[in-house]
């Protein structure tokens, strides 16, 4: 696992979500001020978690076909999805965020 | 071309006639949709409704429903709600903001910009060979926003619509640009069903001054600020001029060009002169000075009024009702009701001006329920096969049109005329009878220069 550099904490609102570019891509996501990380692309269809709606219930949504996803463990919760999203770990040091990857994307 | 449902011989604009079949034959209705409403400038969204990328707002040109969405760039599309796989309607929402609009049949998706971005099972049911770059939304062909007001067409050789406009922007820009930093929509959209043909509701906004006297008689008897109306001591138009403009003796002013219309009535104070709010009566003499060093005299006093920009977008000064009469079929309309305030006006003046708003022209306001009664009569009338072959009278001030020379534009002519409805049929005539866009401004401009003698 390789630690890879999120953005800054003041960086990522509660309610927002960002995309990195790792491999395979990561979605890290602020619930009410807390920090997760799945895997980015939606293990139903080609949809990008980082654009999902984070719900009060620490839940995110696909933005393509609504599946419904726990953002502390990445369990498939709805259908149309069945398949676990992969879970990473967060580390926030010195006001920054980072995400424990597989690897880095090749620059 | 050939006029095979015989146009021509229903509406005789340079007479004054026109013939009932028009608002309910299901040929002329169907030609309509093509030929008026797929050629024709149509409002589509405020831009105060959509701010953010991902905004959306959905309605409709002619029947066809539309989605207008703003873009990650800040610009605004527009496409046919229409998913490209069985035709499902896309999104069911009348607006919200989204980053996919997905249909709810198989769950194809496409993306703000109208591009098809997601299938289910592409690989085993497509086998990974569907090109999805063929499969987009059908984007509605011209997009431009006028001073907040965000229209569409669907024709690529249609004017432009500052050239659509023409002198009726004199008209428009007396309603959305008073002030600095323009208007914005105040509250939700009001919408409801009218059992009656598209036209009566257009026309009547475009031409009819006339009906107000008549149909309107209870609220004006009811509302007038005598001492036994004033039970609360505050009557509504309280501080107003205490009679109706009609009655004021200044005259007035009918506008009609390229089917549009408009009229109004000379006042000599900035009164809305139709039953407002003390708040809102208020507002529009406070505002008075900057206003009149913006548009002059003329459009500053100018509270009332009633206005159509062919062939279904309608506003009345004043109680700043901006509406549009959604054809549903020759014999229905879905109205949508949007409230206009100036964007610099407080949050106190744009509530009294929603309030104001709701209680003349709201779904049971006092006002709109007087007209909407005439045109479900009316249409109820048409239902009789005699009726509809009554040759119908449109003739007053026929033969009195002018330009004026003190700078109101247009071809124009007395409040009480129906200058502006024979513009408006004599339009519809043009636009159901040609081919192009050139013949259709051709025969337009021809009858404009014809009806203004000397």
């Amino acid at each position: 696992m390789e630690k890879v550099f999120v953005c800054a904490v003041a960086e990522l609102l509660p309610g927002e979500a960002l995309r990195v570019e790792t491999d395979p891509a990561i979605a890290v996501f602020n619930a009410n001020g807390v920090f997760y990380a799945l895997a980015d692309r939606c293990t139903h269809g080609a949809a990008s978690m980082a654009d999902g709606y984070i719900e009060e219930d620490c839940t995110v949504e696909c933005p393509i076909h609504s599946a419904k996803f726990c953002l502390k463990t990445g369990r498939a919760l709805t259908q149309p999805a069945t398949i676990d999203l992969a879970k990473f770990d967060i580390k926030v040091e010195d006001g920054n965020v980072y995400v424990l990857a597989p690897a880095r994307r090749a620059a | 071309m050939q006029d095979k449902l015989n146009i021509k011989g229903l509406v005789d604009a340079r007479h004054g006639k026109v013939k009932p079949a028009i608002y309910v034959d299901e040929d002329v209705y169907q030609l309509e949709l093509e030929r008026v409403f797929g050629r024709s400038w149509l409002f589509l969204a405020h831009e105060s409704q959509i701010p953010k990328s991902g905004d959306f707002f959905t309605t409709f040109m002619g029947e066809d429903p539309i989605i207008v969405a703003r873009q990650k760039d800040g610009s605004v599309a527009a496409f046919l709600n229409q998913c490209r796989h069985r035709g499902m309607k896309l999104c069911h929402a009348d607006s919200g903001n989204t980053r996919t609009f997905t249909c709810p049949y198989h769950g194809w998706a496409f993306g703000l910009e109208g591009g098809l971005t997601s299938v289910p099972l592409e690989e085993e049911a497509y086998r990974n060979n569907l090109d999805k770059s063929q499969w987009g939304l059908i984007q509605v062909t011209r997009l431009t926003t006028y001073k907040g007001l965000i229209f569409g067409n669907w024709d690529e050789s249609a004017p432009s619509l500052e050239e659509y406009l023409g002198d009726m922007a004199w008209y428009l820009d007396g309603f959305i640009d008073r002030r600095e930093g323009g208007t914005e929509v105040v509250g939700g959209v009001n919408k409801w069903v009218i059992n009656c043909n598209w036209k009566f509701a257009a026309e009547q906004f475009c031409s009819d001054q006339y009906h107000a006297p008549y149909t309107h008689g209870s609220a004006i008897q009811v509302l007038a600020p005598t001492p036994e109306n004033k039970a609360d001591g505050k009557p509504l138009g309280d501080g107003q001029t205490q009679r109706p403009a009609w009655a004021n003796g200044l005259g007035g002013v009918q506008f009609s060009e390229n089917g549009h219309g408009s009229a109004f009535f000379f006042t000599e104070k900035a009164d809305a002169n139709v039953w407002v709010g003390g708040e809102v009566s208020n507002y529009f003499r406070e505002t008075y000075p900057e206003v009149e060093a913006r548009l002059g005299r003329v459009r500053a006093l100018r509270l009332a009024g009633h206005n159509t920009i062919f062939p279904t977008l309608s506003w009345l000064n004043g109680t700043q009702t901006l509406r549009v009469w959604h054809p549903k079929g020759p014999n229905q309309i879905e109205v949508w009701v949007f409230c206009i305030a100036d964007r610099a006006a407080s949050d106190e003046v744009k509530e009294a001006l929603k309030q104001s708003h709701a209680r003349a022209f709201g779904p049971a306001g006092f006002l709109e329920q007087d007209d909407s009664e005439n045109w479900v009569e009316v249409q109820k009338v048409l239902r009789g096969n005699k009726a509809q072959q009554t040759e119908l009278c449109m003739q007053m001030g026929i033969g009195f049109e002018e330009r004026r020379k003190d700078g109101i534009p247009g071809v124009t002519n007395h409040t009480f005329a129906e200058t502006a409805a024979r513009g408006f049929y004599q339009r519809w005539v043009d636009m159901m009878t040609s081919e192009t866009w050139a013949e259709i401004e051709t025969k337009t401009q021809e009858y404009q220069e014809e009806i203004v003698r000397g």
